[in-house]
């Protein structure tokens, strides 16, 4: 007698295991990815813009139709809850929150939706949710390998970084890389380098702050010069393109592309690959093979384009060293922990 | 009387201060002094024009209005809307010669600016609009708009570039300073004359003060006093908008939302500050930039002793001060802000 | 003129249909429409997206929730900056004042736990006030002893603000600057206060996914105060006096001096409350990115009220709605959140220059054409 009873046990139990199959297989079938922005465009040649070309990525990738993804411009720091909000009721499966901003907000909604997944952007993860990636980089590695760069490439000894506003800690990071970088090259270096002294909202915002510091830091000898902080470094990378002899550095995305009119002096760009990185965790929520917790993207210097004659090949062998070094461990920029 | 205003007098006398030590610190033993540097360099002080442009062209469309009796508290949108503009006409004509089209761009920065003048003008003349609701609605107005239009995928390609003055140029400190900019800088710096010879020592000028003082006389006089007034509006705006086209086609080379940045507002106290005077304006925009200049050489000296927030709240704290200290009273226009209306029209 | 002075009543009457309901809904109205006209240009679809405005603003209790509590914020600023105006100062300033509301009532709200919440939180939202009165009572002295402009005095004070609120907040990047004494630490590198005390937070006044709070209630008693200080007492009759005509209130014995001083105080009060309200009834903290830029929607909200305290409530539910509906709006149909600024212009604009409005519907004007938004300031010769 025993016997039959375990068959209808296994039979049952397929047959469950079938029903969650269909399941799955129905739900994975279109999802739906909605975007919510930091203060800021879903175009504006900065990280919401990165994020959201990773939201455009997993649809080609994924074969998603054009209004299975939507965005959500935030207008208002406090409205970051009430627009995640919109997709839940909507029940989209996926939502991005772009920028370190969004943190708490996100972390609440990922609490009180465990079915919804999240990728929270810039979003360092204390406790691990199952349904929450944060999605975090090596900023300062990145900003390392560009003050190694600069500090080969100068002539005056005198390096400048033009930044957003350092209440933003990725913005630091970058700078501390940069500095230590530099000095890993050149001890004795003169890194100048300033913070926009205006509140958040603006930080990221004034080309002309940018551009006018980066006159200033060249009237004073500087003449390689990052530009990390959205539009703000924008606007430096144009004021020292129509200047003759000066090198600049771009951020985030390759930004021999994002900013053209930097061309003329663009050496190269320290990079944080946002959108790769977005598309491939959408791609995750899709196959279900979704994480939570802190999930690295890739961090590292853009190609030299047109200057790849201008940087010398022992210069290059160093980067390369370094480049190793700091993903083995070995050299520390001394950010963060 | 009125050139020698309290504040002008104060203004040019620091400014000349400024100069003799920014070419001892040049040409001296005394530029070893790091401090001296941070006061005194050649850095700050192209930043400090660089950033007293934009004032000073506001304040100056300030003036013109205000001195005709119409408020105007919209300069920030005027700007916005002059910067959108050029932007607009910029990245339309990318084609063209660069300097064809930088041309036509400031061209069309000036006349959206002046558009915008005749908007204000408008609103407060023809439909009695409240002058401070009228400059609240072209600031929310041009902010809206120019958001909401923005192409962003749009560029402009190349912006002005600065030319050297033959000689002038060679002296230490004073040309690289004054001498070494792009067109825009040395218009704006010559409009503080013009505009100041204008109103002080023209018929043009007696005639917008006599409007903006007593409207009801002049218009005994047989001054038209409401086309006055649009006139003045008009040029107002303009100016504005010039002051829009340079952050966008000679200091950044692109557009940015709201990249005025309080600008407008800045230009308004300097107008208030320099007590409606252009040289007094320009006064008031020149300390307001220096002390930003400062605030950034402090930052690039690496100065962490005092957290860089108090290190940045001295262009603000300095302002207040000189407001209050040296400035004390001001007098507006006295018929500013009223609507004149002309006997016998409805 | 003929016309004003025959059947007084009726005419009176014709004056409220023009002046309050029938002008400010035309108004509204026209600013849709011509709204509609400019997404129709550049290709989006109005239908769509007023669809959405309207679902985000009333479609569900969700929507009404956030929409009361957007209000509050732009009630408290309005107030602040009509208050001004009624004693002839042109408060900038509010801004400023809500952001030193917000960090002040942080301050007590992240100390002295266990409390009871009856005494911890009236003392955050007191000092919160206290703060923002402070900030906005600095510009009226110096004016007074001074003859320092207002204007120029309260643009700089929220730059001032904005900066001093960063410091109190700031981490200190990691070349050894120290952080700022409200910072939280356990917050790494983030710049921001730790959470506020349950006993100091402002409590939901239903539970999710409501979002609004008690603080709209605070909103309307302010309302209801400041309409029977300016209207029903010495004081009132002061700060309206020394708007109108400073140099008959001097002969009529007012001592316009404290009553600037007053005013200004008082309107940093209603505009540190509104950042109090906001930091201890939604944000729960502080962080930079909650600046103030309501405070410069408060002067919008003002002109659009005509700087009546009840006028003032009415386009804050306007503005609430507005605000409310952007981002259901954007889902909906993927028009940018900034033709809603071009709506509020419009509407600012028809309302306070009725003949506009008159002339587009060719409406017979009822007596003078005065009914105009007429405020008490220009740059205040004093």
């Amino acid at each position: 007698m025993p016997k039959p009873r375990i068959s209808w046990l296994s039979v049952l139990w397929l047959s469950s295991v079938m029903l969650l199959l269909a399941i799955t297989t129905l739900s994975a079938a279109p999802i739906k990815v909605g975007l919510v922005t930091d203060v800021g465009r879903v175009n504006d040649r900065s990280f919401n813009q990165s994020a959201w070309e990773g939201v455009e990525l997993a649809k080609s990738n994924l074969g998603l139709g054009d209004r299975d993804i939507k965005y959500i411009e935030t207008q208002d720091a406090k409205d970051y809850a009430d627009n995640l909000a919109q997709f839940i009721e909507a029940e989209y499966q996926v939502i991005v929150t772009v920028g370190f901003a969004l943190g708490d907000a996100t972390v609440k909604a990922a609490k009180e939706n465990p079915d919804t997944l999240f990728i929270g952007v810039d979003q360092y993860q204390g406790e691990a949710l199952p349904n929450l990636a944060g999605l975090i980089f090596h900023e300062d590695q990145s900003g390392f390998l560009a003050g190694v760069l600069a500090a080969g490439m100068t002539k005056s000894g005198t390096i400048a970084a033009v930044l957003g506003t350092d209440l933003i800690p990725p913005v630091v990071a970058f700078n501390e890389g940069y500095i230590a970088g530099a000095k890993s090259v050149n001890p004795k270096i003169n890194v100048i380098s300033t913070y926009h002294p205006g509140e958040i909202s603006q930080a990221f915002v004034d080309p002309e702050w940018g551009a006018a510091t980066a006159k200033q830091a060249m009237d004073q000898g500087a003449d390689v010069i990052f530009g990390a902080g959205g539009l703000t470094g924008n606007g430096a990378l144009q004021e020292v393109a129509s200047q003759k002899g000066v090198y600049c550095i771009g951020v985030d995305a390759d930004q021999w592309f994002t900013v053209p009119a930097a061309h003329p002096c663009l050496i190269s760009s320290a990079m944080k690959l946002i959108t790769p990185a977005v598309a491939d965790l959408i791609g995750q929520a899709q196959a279900g093979t979704f994480k939570g917790g802190n999930v690295f993207g890739a961090a590292g210097l853009a190609p030299f384009h047109d200057f790849d004659s201008a940087v010398p090949q022992p210069l290059k062998d160093m980067l390369t060293a370094a480049k190793a070094g700091l993903d083995s461990g070995i050299i520390k920029t001394g950010y963060g922990n | 009387m009125t050139f020698w205003s309290r504040t002008a007098r104060i203004s040019v006398c620091l400014a000349l201060l400024m100069m003799i030590m920014a070419i001892l610190v040049e040409i001296t033993p005394l530029g070893e002094n790091p401090w001296m540097r941070v006061f005194f360099g050649v850095s700050a002080l192209n930043f400090t024009l660089r950033a007293a442009i934009p004032l000073v062209l506001g304040a100056l469309s300030g003036i013109l209005c205000e001195r005709s009796g119409i408020i105007n508290i919209g300069i920030e949108g005027m700007m916005l809307a002059g910067a959108f503009a050029g932007f607009v006409a910029k990245s339309s004509t990318n084609d063209w010669p660069l300097y064809a089209s930088l041309l036509f761009s400031v061209l069309v920065a000036l006349g959206v600016g002046g558009l915008m003048g005749l908007l204000h003008g408008l609103f407060s003349i023809r439909f009695r609009m409240d002058q401070i609701i009228s400059g609240t609605v072209i600031i929310i107005l041009a902010a809206g708009l120019s958001s909401y239009l923005y192409d962003r995928d749009a560029i402009s390609a190349g912006k002005f570039t600065p030319i050297p003055i033959p000689l002038l140029s060679e002296i230490p400190v004073i040309g690289p300073v004054l001498f070494n900019n792009a067109p825009i800088t040395y218009v704006a710096l010559v409009l503080v004359f013009v505009v100041h010879v204008a109103i002080f020592h023209t018929r043009w000028g007696l005639r917008t003060r006599a409007v903006g003082e007593h409207p009801r006389a002049a218009d005994t006089e047989g001054i038209n006093v409401n086309r006055q007034r649009y006139v003045n509006t008009m040029l107002g705006g303009m100016l504005a908008g010039l002051a829009g086209g340079f952050l966008v086609l000679e200091a950044v080379g692109q557009f940015q939302e709201g990249m005025t940045a309080g600008r407008g507002f800045i230009s308004l106290a300097a107008m208030i500050f320099g007590n409606w005077t252009p040289f007094g304006a320009l006064g008031a925009a020149t300390l307001f930039g220096y002390t930003q200049a400062l605030q950034n050489e402090f930052l690039l000296a690496g100065v962490t002793t005092i957290p860089r927030q108090f290190v940045s709240m001295l262009p603000y704290i300095v302002t207040i001060v000189a407001v209050s200290g040296l400035v004390g009273r001001v007098r507006p226009p006295a018929a500013v802000g009223n609507p004149y209306d002309t006997e016998g029209s409805k | 003129m003929a016309q004003a002075n025959s059947k007084e009543p009726k005419n009176i009457q014709k004056r409220f249909f023009l002046g309050v309901l029938l002008i400010p809904f035309l108004a509204l109205l026209t600013a849709l429409v011509a709204g509609a006209v400019v997404m129709l240009a550049f290709g989006d679809d109005p239908i769509l997206a007023y669809q959405g405005l309207f679902q985000g603003a009333f479609g569900s209790g969700r929507a009404w929730s956030v929409t009361i509590r957007k209000m509050i914020p732009f009630i408290l600023t309005g107030l602040s900056v009509a208050v001004a105006f009624k004693a002839g100062l042109f408060n900038i300033g509010a801004s400023g004042q809500f952001v030193m509301g917000s960090v002040c009532s942080v301050a007590i709200g992240i100390h002295f736990e266990g409390l009871p919440m009856i005494i911890h939180l009236p003392l955050a939202i007191l000092s919160g006030m206290l703060g923002g009165m402070i900030w906005g009572a600095i510009p009226g002295l110096l004016k007074v002893t001074t003859g320092a402009h207002e204007v120029i005095v309260t643009i700089m004070m929220n730059y001032l603000a904005s900066l001093f609120a960063g410091w109190t907040v700031y981490a200190g990047g990691t070349q050894g600057q120290t952080p700022g004494p409200l910072w939280d630490r356990t917050a790494r590198a983030i710049s921001e206060t730790p959470d506020v005390f349950e006993s100091a937070q402002i409590p939901w006044l239903f539970g999710p996914p409501y979002r609004v709070h008690y603080g709209v209630f605070l909103a309307l008693i302010a309302v209801f105060i400041v309409w029977w200080l300016i209207y029903k007492t010495t004081i009132g009759f002061e700060i309206r006096t020394v708007g109108q005509n400073p140099k008959a209130a001097r002969y009529a014995g007012i001592r316009v001096e404290k009553t600037v001083v007053l005013t200004m105080g008082l309107a940093g009060a209603l505009a540190g409350l509104a950042g109090t309200i906001e930091t201890l009834g939604l944000n729960h903290k502080f962080a930079p990115e909650f600046g103030g830029q309501v405070g410069f929607d408060g002067i919008t909200v003002a002109l659009l009220g005509q700087t009546h305290p009840f006028g003032v409530v009415i386009a804050s539910f306007l503005f609430g709605a507005l605000d409310a509906g952007a981002a259901k709006m954007q889902f909906e149909s993927g028009v940018a959140a900034d033709i809603i600024q071009v709506i509020q212009a419009l509407v600012l604009a028809f309302v306070a220059a009725p003949l506009i409005i008159k002339a587009l519907f060719r409406l017979r004007s009822g007596g003078d054409d005065g009914h105009a938004t007429k405020l008490n300031t220009s740059w205040g010769g004093s």
